[in-house]
C-alpha cells in the first residue's frame, strides 16, 4: 500500500502556502466583520489544543518544505500533497457505462425495429462519446485535486478553473465516514467524508475524498481521529503499514439476525396490513365465497353490464388482494433494505475512545465518531416499532450534521431496530455511565399541556365532522341527480369501475362513521402525545422525551449545552407553559422540553447547567410588569 | 405561581426607541405591497372588481392593525443584556423568545445594518454559537452602541477560555 501514499515526483506540486493557513488560524473574529461575510469561525477557538497546535506548527513547516524540495519517493504519506486514486475515474465511468451502454443498445434495437436504420447508428457511438467526454472531464477534475494530512491540519485543493482550497484543523475533525458502495469496492476504493462541528453554510462542514484506496481510507480514519500525540511521520507510517487495527477494541454491539424481524414494523406496513385484514373479513362476511366464483369466471371476460353487477364483489376481492400484495412486497422490500444497510453490523469502541460503526452489504460503511464528541444518544421509537417492543439508538454527536434534521437523524443511526432492552443496554454502554440516564424517572408536564393537545384534537374533530358532512351531502346529491352520468363516465375511463360502486354501496350514514373514527384517532393521539412528554436530569445528562408517532428520548451531556432558548406562543402564555430548549453543537443543534410548565422548565434548565441561567432568574411570587407581555 | 418557582427576569436594556419607527416602516411597506396585489386585477377586470377590492380592504385592514400594534408590542418585549458570562435577549411579540448563550461558547460577533435600519441610524448585533438553533440577534440598537457592544463581546469572548463547541 505504501506506493499509494507516495507522492509521485512529477505530480507533487510546490506548496507555497502550505504553512500559511496556520497563521490565519489565530485570527480572531472581528466584531465588525463585513455584512454577510462570516468571520473565520476557527478564530474563537481557544481550547486546550492551541498549545499542541502551536508546537506542531513550527514542526510541520520545515517538514513541508523539505518534501517539496526533494520530493523524495520515500516520504511518508502525509508530508506531501497526494492525489485521489486514478482508478476512481474508471469507477464512475463503469457505473455510468453500466446504465448508458444497455440503454444505447436498447435504443438501437428499437430504432431498427421501427425502421430507422440510419438513426440506429447514432445511440451507441453517442453513448460512448459521452462516456469518453465524462471520463476526460473526470480525469481533469481528479488531476486538479490534491489533499494532504499534516500534523496540524487536513487540506484539500480542487478545481480546474475555479481553484478552491479547503483546510480543516485536525482538532476540529469530529467524525470520519468511510463508505464503499459496491461499484467502488470492486476497484478496492472507498470514499472518505471528514466531518467537523461547524455550521457555516451548507456543506462547508465537511470534506469529501472520492475516491482513495481502502487502505488509505482506513489510515485516514484512524489517523485523523487520533488525539493527544501529534502524528509524527514515522509513527503514522508504521501504524498504516502494520495493519493491526483491532488492538484494544471493545465491542458494544454486533448484528443479531433476528433483529431483521423488526424491519417491517413500520406504520406503512401496519396500515396496509390492517386494510388487507379488514378487507378480507369484509369479503368473508358479505360474499360467502362468491368472490372466488368471480375469479374463475374471469377467464371469459364479462361484458360491461355484467361487470357493473359484479362491482361489489370486485371491490371486495380486488382491494384486499391488492393490499395483500402490497403488504407482502412491502415486507420484502423493507427487510431487504434492512439487510443491505445493517449486514455485518458492528459497533465498537477503540482504545482511544473513538466509537466506530461498521455496516452494510453492498455499500459498506464505516463511521467513526470521536468519543469526546458523542454528547448523548437518542432512543428512537416509531409507533409500530414501539408497540412491537423495539427501538433503535442514534448518536447525538458533533460532526454528524446533514442538510436537515431528518438526514442528520438518519446519518446518526448507531444500531438497527433491536429489542428495547438491548437498545437500552447499548445506550448505557455508549454513554459509559453505570446507571443509564434513560432509567431516570421523567417528570410529567403540566395538565395544561394535555389540555392544549385536547384542544387541537377538538379542532381536528370539528374539521372531520365538517368533512364528513360535506361528503354525505355530496353523496346524496350525486345519487339523486347524476348517478347514471357518473357511472357511465367512469365506465368509459376505467375498465374496472370501482369508485362509483363503492360510493353507491355506502349508505349515507356511513360518513358519520368516518367522523367518529377521525375524532377517536385525534383524541387517542392527543393523550398519547401528552403521555410521551417528559424531562429529567441525570448527574451527567439531561433527558427529554416527546412524540407519539415517533417517540424520541434524547439524552444530552450537560456540559455540551451551549445555551438556552425559551419560546412561548400566546396560548402557552395563557396556560403558563413554555418550550424550553437546550442548544448544543451536537446533533440537531437543539433539544426541547415542549410544553413544560414555565417555572418547572426554568428550574430544570437552571439545575442542568448551574451558572448559565441563574443570573437571569428571579424567584416567583413577584408579578413583574415588564416580563408579563401585554394581552390583547 | 408559588413563591419558589423561578421566573425569567427581563434583560436589562431596552432597544432604541427608533426601532419602533423601523418596525412600523417595515410593516407598512409589506402591507402596501400585499394590499396593492389584489387592486391591480381590480383595475383591469370589471366583473369581479368588488371582490378584489373587498380582499384588498381585508388584507389592508389587517396589515394596518399589525402595523399599529406590533411595533409597540415589540418595543415592550425586545430587550438585551450582556454580562461578563453570558448574552441574554428577549424578542418577538405574539410568539416570544428568550435566548441565553454563555461567553465561552460564542464563535463570532457581527454587526449588520440593512438599508432601512441605516435610515433610522440603527444597527443589529449577531452572536453566533456552534448550535444549529441559529444565531442570537439583538436588533434595533443605536449604531454607536452596537459597535460598542460588539467590541465588548469580542473582548470578553477572547478573555474567556473554551473551545466554542
Amino acid at each position: 500500500m505504501s506506493d499509494e501514499h507516495r507522492p509521485n515526483p512529477e505530480e507533487s506540486r510546490p506548496t507555497p502556502d502550505g504553512a500559511a493557513p496556520a497563521a490565519e488560524d489565530r485570527v480572531r473574529p472581528v466584531p465588525e466583520a463585513a455584512e454577510g461575510v462570516p468571520a473565520e469561525p476557527t478564530g474563537a477557538h481557544t481550547g486546550e489544543w492551541d498549545g499542541t497546535g502551536t508546537a506542531s506548527d513550527t514542526d510541520s513547516a520545515p517538514l513541508g518544505e523539505g518534501a517539496e524540495d526533494t520530493s523524495a519517493e520515500e516520504d511518508p504519506p502525509h508530508d506531501g500533497w497526494q492525489r485521489l486514486h486514478p482508478l476512481s475515474v474508471w469507477a464512475s465511468t463503469a457505473v455510468a457505462g453500466v446504465f448508458l451502454v444497455p440503454a444505447a443498445i436498447v435504443g438501437t434495437i428499437v430504432l431498427l425495429a421501427t425502421g430507422h436504420p440510419w438513426w440506429a447508428l447514432a445511440p451507441l457511438p453517442a453513448a460512448l462519446a459521452f462516456l469518453a467526454l465524462m471520463t476526460y472531464l473526470d480525469m481533469l477534475r481528479l488531476r486538479a485535486i490534491r489533499y494532504r494530512v499534516t500534523a496540524e491540519r487536513m487540506e484539500m485543493r480542487s478545481g480546474i478553473i475555479a481553484k478552491s482550497y479547503r483546510s480543516i484543523p485536525r482538532e476540529r475533525v469530529r467524525s470520519v465516514d468511510v463508505a464503499a458502495p459496491l461499484y467502488v469496492r470492486i476497484f478496492g476504493l472507498c470514499s472518505v467524508t471528514v466531518g467537523t462541528g461547524e455550521k457555516v453554510g451548507a456543506g462547508a462542514d465537511q470534506l469529501q475524498l472520492l475516491y482513495v484506496t481502502a487502505e488509505q481510507g482506513e489510515w485516514l480514519r484512524r489517523d485523523l481521529l487520533r488525539r493527544g500525540v501529534p502524528a509524527s511521520a514515522g509513527r503514522s507510517g508504521e501504524t498504516a503499514g502494520t495493519g493491526t487495527p483491532e488492538d484494544g477494541e471493545a465491542e458494544l454491539a454486533r448484528l443479531d439476525r433476528r433483529w431483521f424481524a423488526y424491519a417491517p414494523a413500520t406504520t406503512a406496513t401496519l396500515g396496509v396490513g390492517l386494510g388487507a385484514i379488514a378487507g378480507l373479513v369484509g369479503l368473508n362476511a358479505q360474499t360467502g365465497g362468491v368472490g372466488w366464483e368471480w375469479v374463475s369466471d374471469q377467464a371469459n371476460l364479462p361484458s360491461v353490464q355484467e361487470m357493473s353487477s359484479f362491482v361489489m364483489r370486485q371491490v371486495l376481492i380486488v382491494v384486499p388482494t391488492a393490499l395483500l400484495v402490497l403488504l407482502v412486497s412491502g415486507v420484502i422490500v423493507l427487510t431487504a433494505v434492512a439487510v443491505e444497510t445493517w449486514w455485518n453490523y458492528r459497533l465498537t469502541r477503540e482504545a482511544d475512545g473513538t466509537v466506530r460503526l461498521r455496516r452494510g452489504l453492498l455499500t459498506s460503511v464505516s463511521l467513526s465518531v470521536e468519543g469526546r464528541r458523542l454528547n448523548g444518544i437518542t432512543l428512537h421509537e416509531p409507533y409500530v416499532l414501539r408497540r412491537s417492543g423495539g427501538a433503535d439508538v442514534r448518536a447525538v454527536a458533533t460532526g454528524l450534521a446533514a442538510a436537515d434534521d431528518q438526514k442528520t437523524s438518519a446519518k446518526s443511526r448507531l444500531s438497527p431496530p433491536m429489542p428495547r432492552k438491548r437498545a437500552l443496554a447499548l445506550a448505557a454502554d455508549l454513554m459509559r455511565t453505570p446507571d443509564s440516564p434513560l432509567d431516570v424517572p421523567l417528570a410529567a408536564h403540566p395538565r395544561a399541556a394535555l389540555r392544549r393537545r385536547l384542544t387541537r384534537a377538538t379542532v381536528v374533530t370539528v374539521l372531520g365532522v365538517a368533512l364528513s358532512g360535506a361528503l354525505a351531502w355530496l353523496h346524496t346529491l350525486v345519487s339523486e341527480a347524476w348517478w347514471e352520468v357518473v357511472r357511465k363516465a367512469e365506465q368509459e375511463i376505467i375498465p374496472v369501475p370501482l369508485a362509483t360502486g363503492t360510493v353507491e354501496a355506502t349508505p349515507s350514514w356511513g360518513w358519520s362513521v368516518l367522523a367518529v373514527a377521525i375524532a377517536a384517532v385525534a383524541f387517542w393521539y392527543a393523550v398519547g402525545s401528552y403521555r410521551g412528554l417528559g424531562h429529567g436530569l441525570h448527574p451527567r445528562y439531561l433527558v427529554v422525551r416527546r412524540g407519539m408517532a415517533v417517540r424520541d428520548t434524547v439524552t444530552l451531556e450537560r456540559s455540551a449545552v451551549i445555551g438556552w432558548r425559551i419560546k412561548r406562543s400566546p396560548f402557552q402564555r395563557r396556560l403558563g407553559l413554555a418550550d424550553v430548549a437546550a442548544t448544543t453543537a451536537a446533533g440537531q443543534g437543539m433539544y426541547e422540553a415542549r410544553d413544560v410548565g414555565l417555572g418547572q422548565g426554568l428550574a430544570w434548565a437552571d439545575e442542568a447547567v448551574p451558572e448559565l441561567l441563574a443570573p437571569f432568574l428571579v424567584s416567583g411570587g413577584r408579578n413583574g410588569g415588564e416580563e408579563e407581555p401585554p394581552r390583547s | 405561581m408559588s413563591a419558589d418557582t423561578p421566573r425569567l427576569r427581563p434583560p436589562r436594556h431596552r432597544v432604541d426607541k427608533r426601532a419602533v419607527w423601523w418596525w412600523t416602516t417595515r410593516s407598512l411597506a409589506v402591507t402596501v405591497v400585499v394590499t396593492a396585489a389584489p387592486v391591480v386585477p381590480a383595475i383591469i377586470w370589471e366583473p369581479p372588481r368588488t371582490w378584489f377590492l373587498l380582499a384588498a380592504a381585508v388584507v389592508g385592514g389587517f396589515g394596518l392593525l399589525i402595523t399599529v400594534v406590533m411595533p409597540q408590542w415589540r418595543y415592550r418585549v425586545h430587550r438585551w443584556e450582556v454580562t461578563d458570562t453570558a448574552v441574554y435577549t428577549s424578542s418577538g411579540w405574539l410568539w416570544q423568545e428568550w435566548r441565553v448563550a454563555p461567553m465561552s461558547r460564542i464563535q463570532t460577533v457581527d454587526t449588520a445594518r440593512g438599508p432601512l435600519q441605516r435610515a433610522f441610524g440603527l444597527s443589529s448585533v449577531t452572536v453566533t454559537t456552534a448550535s444549529a438553533a441559529g444565531p442570537i440577534e439583538i436588533t434595533g440598537l443605536d449604531q454607536a452602541l452596537a459597535t460598542q457592544v460588539a467590541d465588548q463581546l469580542t473582548d470578553t469572548t477572547q478573555a474567556t477560555p473554551g473551545d466554542a463547541t
